[in-house]
Order: structure tokens, then sequence, then C-alpha cells
């Protein structure tokens, strides 16, 4: 804050022996700086809040810019024939992007069966066996989760492509699960976190097993986050390109490739499916997160 | 922490020592402070311990492949390929220096949008707001985390690339001394778009974290400063921020991990130019955009390698700023922002 020299000389020279007026006169000098003080930083604190409120507007534009732009454009698209149907050539009118969408659940599927239940037996492996060991997955998570999507999908493609000489399904479903998995894991020992260890022992203590007291105690206390957290990491997965670009045999197997594909198409059609997957990729990512808050927010409020 | 009963290895042996099974155990028979008190089924503690080793095995082959795959680059350039000049696979030249650059360039300048603005909304969102109306803020901006990047790379690609083109690039080249970087053709797709796409997409992450840090700092604390005789932006300014600083931190190391690595958006719109940028308005490639170009295209045996080594750069690159992040928040915080990362990315 700031000095106030002015003040500080009105109150160390006060003298018991000080006559009335001098008193008043110094007890004036102290208000007026301390006045003056106050309007300076409220002044100052005011445009500095304007500032930092400022931002707010500069953040949400571009989301909504984003939301308006996609809704607007992909609605034309949009029609049953549009999910329902194969796509058709490039100039060829009359497409639809089923093959994207099958191909896209394949793959979530295949990640979703490597991921989840990995990502349970692994957190419940860090719950039960806190140790260097427990230490050293929790740190590869933690760098793990931080790994660029990309390399998991150049992984994927040394993993399987390369080894077996064809794209497939099942590599870009590895590939999405591992990227799923660190995110899982984390979030899952988060949720476990929130059980108090004094219940697993009691669990324990009543003779039950290791297994049925991670079943019974562990994992329902820890369920909203545990269903919220997948559910999280599935929303991201599902809209992961990376990944799948080197391991999906073909950008019409997947509707983010077909994205990625058509974006960059001179065709008006092309890009008008792509914007139509984008809006029913964007569509399917909310619902994902939009469930995920509901889950957690009910199944918090009933067993609380 | 959750240290429950130690000393109980899930061997299998241990599995008929449950009470209530009849018969004495061969753990009845050890003095008591051996005896394994919680016997796993031997199908659990499998379970549990494969679980652990083939997430251990993923995260070895990972880096074992990366490692072995980039080789025959390596053994092509040299260690130099890692900091010397151009990639021109048609001549047979390999090297990330210059996608190095680009990659440190884009991350730089998306970070000098997104934490000066992240800042400022996580301010207002945690300290300045009231409830009714930072509560629907903070959800929509988290909302943005979900938008997939390749949404945000077309968006960014057939709407805002054509707004650049025509209005933003020219006026930022009509700004004194600032012109100095903002110069050449305004073509739409270059560095600075993909700065500000970068800058988009780590929006809610720095949001996210730096608000969680903000609240975070003791009630206590604010009312001490208030009691000093403060007023409302001191307590931000001098109490709030300084407390939450190792939280930010945090927050800024997570965002250039992810902006560092973000490569679907950004090779929609840099413009995919491997060569050092002479104007943030050129277009350039980073080394995740070089990786998404140019793998379709590489030769296989030696240019496959050497995309490969790029993505061991990349990879390179990235942990080292997780792991001084991690560091970071370790040193100072502890660790429940870890946990919320979890929880909101």
């Amino acid at each position: 804050m700031s000095k106030l020299p002015s003040m500080q000389v009105a109150l160390d020279g006060a003298m018991p022996d000080m006559g009335l007026a001098e008193v008043a006169r110094r007890r004036l000098v102290v208000r007026d700086s301390a006045r003056r003080s106050i309007g300076r930083r409220r002044t100052a604190g005011r445009a500095m809040q304007v500032i930092c409120l400022l931002a707010v507007p500069i953040a949400l534009a571009p989301l909504v810019a984003l939301a308006i732009a996609t809704v607007s454009k992909g609605a034309g698209a949009l029609s049953i024939g549009f999910l329902a149907h194969a796509p058709t050539p490039e100039g060829v009118p009359g497409g639809g992007i089923s093959t994207a969408i099958v191909g896209s659940g394949e793959i979530i599927a295949y990640a979703i069966a490597l991921a989840v239940p990995l990502g349970l037996f692994i957190a419940l492996f860090l719950f039960e066996r806190p140790g260097p060991i427990a230490s050293a997955i929790r740190f590869s998570a933690d760098v793990m989760s931080g790994v660029p999507s990309i390399i998991i999908g150049i992984f994927a493609y040394a993993v399987y492509v390369e080894r077996f000489h064809h794209f497939s399904d099942v590599a870009a479903g590895f590939a999405l699960g591992v990227l799923m998995l660190p995110i899982m894991v984390r979030a899952n020992e988060e949720a476990m976190r929130t059980v108090s260890v004094d219940l697993w022992e009691a669990g324990i203590s009543l003779g039950a097993r290791r297994s049925r007291v991670a079943r019974s105690v562990v994992l329902r206390g820890a369920l909203p986050g545990v269903v919220t957290g997948n559910l999280l990491a599935l929303a991201r997965g599902v809209g992961e390109t990376a990944p799948l670009l080197f391991t999906v045999a073909s950008p019409t197997f997947a509707m983010t490739l077909l994205i990625f594909n058509d974006a960059t198409q001179p065709y008006p059609d092309a890009q008008q499916t792509a914007w139509g997957t984008a809006l029913v990729l964007l569509a399917l990512v909310l619902i994902l997160s939009v469930i995920a808050r509901t889950v957690a927010w009910t199944l918090n409020r009933k067993t609380r | 922490m959750n240290e429950p009963i130690a000393n109980s290895p899930p061997s299998p042996a241990s599995g008929s020592a449950v009470p209530g099974e009849g018969g004495v155990s061969p753990d009845a028979r050890r003095p008591w402070h051996k005896r394994r008190l919680l016997p796993s089924s031997p199908l659990y503690a499998t379970l549990r311990w494969g679980a652990a080793g083939l997430f251990a095995a993923i995260v070895v082959g990972l880096i074992v492949s990366i490692v072995s795959q980039s080789s025959q680059a390596f053994a092509h350039s040299g260690i130099s390929f890692l900091w010397s000049g151009t990639w021109n696979p048609d001549a047979g030249d390999y090297a990330s220096g210059t996608l190095v650059v680009g990659t440190v360039i884009t991350t730089l300048v998306a970070m000098i949008i997104v934490v000066p603005v992240g800042l400022g909304v996580s301010v207002s969102l945690s300290e300045l707001m009231p409830r009714w109306l930072a509560a629907p803020l903070s959800t929509s901006i988290e909302f943005l985390a979900a938008v997939p990047s390749i949404v945000v790379g077309l968006w960014a690609l057939l709407v805002l690339s054509p707004v650049f083109a025509t209005d933003v690039e020219p006026a930022l080249e009509g700004l004194p001394v600032l012109n100095r970087i903002f110069r050449g053709p305004a073509y739409g797709p270059s560095v600075l778009l993909a700065s500000v796409v970068l800058a988009i997409m780590t929006l809610p992450t720095v949001v996210a974290l730096s608000r969680t840090a903000l609240g975070g700092v003791p009630i206590a604390d604010r009312e001490a400063a208030m009691a000093l005789g403060a007023t409302h932006w001191q307590v931000v300014r001098r109490t709030v921020l300084p407390g939450a600083r190792s939280g930010i931190a945090a927050a800024i190391t997570l965002a250039i991990g992810r902006a560092l690595g973000e490569s679907i958006a950004v090779a929609l719109v840099i413009g995919n130019r491997p060569a050092i940028p002479h104007s943030l308005l050129a277009p350039g490639a980073t080394l995740g955009s070089a990786i998404v170009n140019q793998f379709a295209e590489a030769s296989p045996g030696l240019g496959t390698s050497a995309v490969i080594a790029l993505a061991g750069v990349l990879l390179l690159l990235t942990i080292l700023v997780n792991v001084v992040g991690q560091l970071l928040v370790r040193r100072r915080g502890g660790r429940r922002l870890l946990g919320v990362r979890g929880a909101v990315v």
C-alpha cells in the first residue's frame, strides 16, 4: 500500500501539550489523506476489475461463434439419409456418413473394452497397495495423460499396423484406449480416495475378501466419481482424430477422420458433409458430458 | 494416506486362509505378526497385478517402439537430427530443427494470448462475479474443453481463416512497430492463426485449473488483508494471486504441454511450410502438423522412420514440460491440483 508521508508527520508530531486547534487540524490532515488513499486505491482496483471482466466476453466469443457456425452449417446437411447412407465418391450428391458412424462406434467399443476394466483394476491397485510401485504407476499415468495423442497414434501404428501389415479398427481402438487409460486411472483413483480407509478396514475385519470389499465398499463409494471420470474420458476419446490417422484404413470409417478429410476438400459438398459430421460429433460429445455431470450429481445425492 | 494393513502379499498360496473356510490354514501356524491377515483371492490378485503390469508394459512399449522405430533416421542424420536445419524429404534431408522452432513459436504466441485472458477470466469467475453468474459461465467454458479439436480446426479453417485473411491480418500489418512481426501477404492460414487456435483450445485448461487454485486460497488470508484496509482488488492482487501462484504455474505448464502436442487442428490452419517463419503471418509447421502431413507421404523405411523420429522429439519435449510442471506442483502445493486435473480434462 502506498506510503502516506503527510499522515505520518501528522501522527508522529502529536504531543500531549498540543492545543485543541492543532489537534483538530492534524485530525483533518489524517482524514483527508486516508480518503485520498482509499479513493485512489478504489479507482485503480475498479479499473483492473473492468479489465478482468472484459476477458470473459473475449473468452466466450470463440465458443459462441463456433457453436453458431457448427449448428447453422451442419443443420443443413443433417437428414435421415445423411445418417443412414454410405458416403458417395467426391462430386456425387446424396451421400451419408453411416460407415463413419458405425466405424467410430466399433473403435470406441474396442477402446472401452480395453480401458474401462484396466483403469478400474489399476486404480484398485493404487488404492490397496500404496508404495513405490503405486507411486511409479501414478507418476507414469500423470506423464502419459500429457503425451500428445498423435504420438499414441504412432505407437499403435508401430505396434499393430506395421507388424500385421494392415490397418484395422482394433488398432484404432487400442490407440484410443491407451489415450483414455491414464485419464480414467487418475479419475478413478481420485474418486476412490473419497472412500475412507476405515470403511475398507471394517469390511476386511468382517471377514470379507479383498475383492468383495473392493466391489461393495470401494467401488460403491467411489461410483459417482468413477462414472463421471470414465464418461468424461470417453467424451475426450470420441473426439480424437490423431490416434486414428495412422490406424484406420479409410477416412470414411471414422467420423473425426471424415471431418479432417472433407475439411480440406475444395468441393462445397464435402465441406457440407464435414459440417454435418461435426454437428453429430459435437452433439455426441456434449451429451456424454452432460450425462457425466448429471450422473455425478444424482449419485452424489443418493449416496451422501 | 491410504495405508491399509501392511504385509499382505496377494500370493495365491494365501487364498485358503479366509476365515470361515474351515481347516487350519498354513497361515494360522505363522507367528502372529507374520500372518497374512488379508488374503486375496487368486483371481482378484492376478487381475490387479495384471492390470498394473499391463499398464507398465504399455508405457515401456510406447517409449521403446518410438525409440527403436526412429533409430534408422538417427542413424541417417546423426544426433543433429534434433536441432539441425531443414526438413526436405525429396532431397533426403531429415531434421527437426525448423519444426521445433515452429512448435516453440506457436506455443509461445498462444501462451501470450491465453495467459492474460485466462487469468482475467479465472479472477472474474472466482473473485469478482456473483455465483449465479459465475457458475453458468464456467460451465460453458468447460464445455469448450469438451469440443473435439477437429471441430475447432474445421471452424478455424473454414470460418476464422477467411476473416483473418481479409480483416485481421491486414489490420495487424497496419500497426506501428508491431508490423515487424506481422508482415508479408495475408493468406489466412499462418503461424498466427495456429497460435490463436491453440489459445482457444488451451483456454479451458488454464481457466479451470487457475480457478481451482484461486478458490483454494484460505478465506482467513482474505479477511486478514481486508482487516488491514485493503480494497477488494488489493485483496485479489496482493493475497489471492500470490497464494495461488503455484497452482496457476501448474495450469500454464499443463496448457503448454497441450499446445505443444496438438496436431490436427494446427495441421489444418498453419499452412504447412517446414521452414522457419519470417513473420507471424507466414505459413509454418510444427512437429505435430508435420507428423500429420508427412506420414501418409513418407517413403517406407527411412521416410517413415524420420516421421516417427519427429514423434520422438515431440515426446521428449512434452515429457520435459510435464515433468517440470509436476515437480513444480509437488514442491509447492501438494498433489491436489493433479487430482483436479483428472476430473477436469
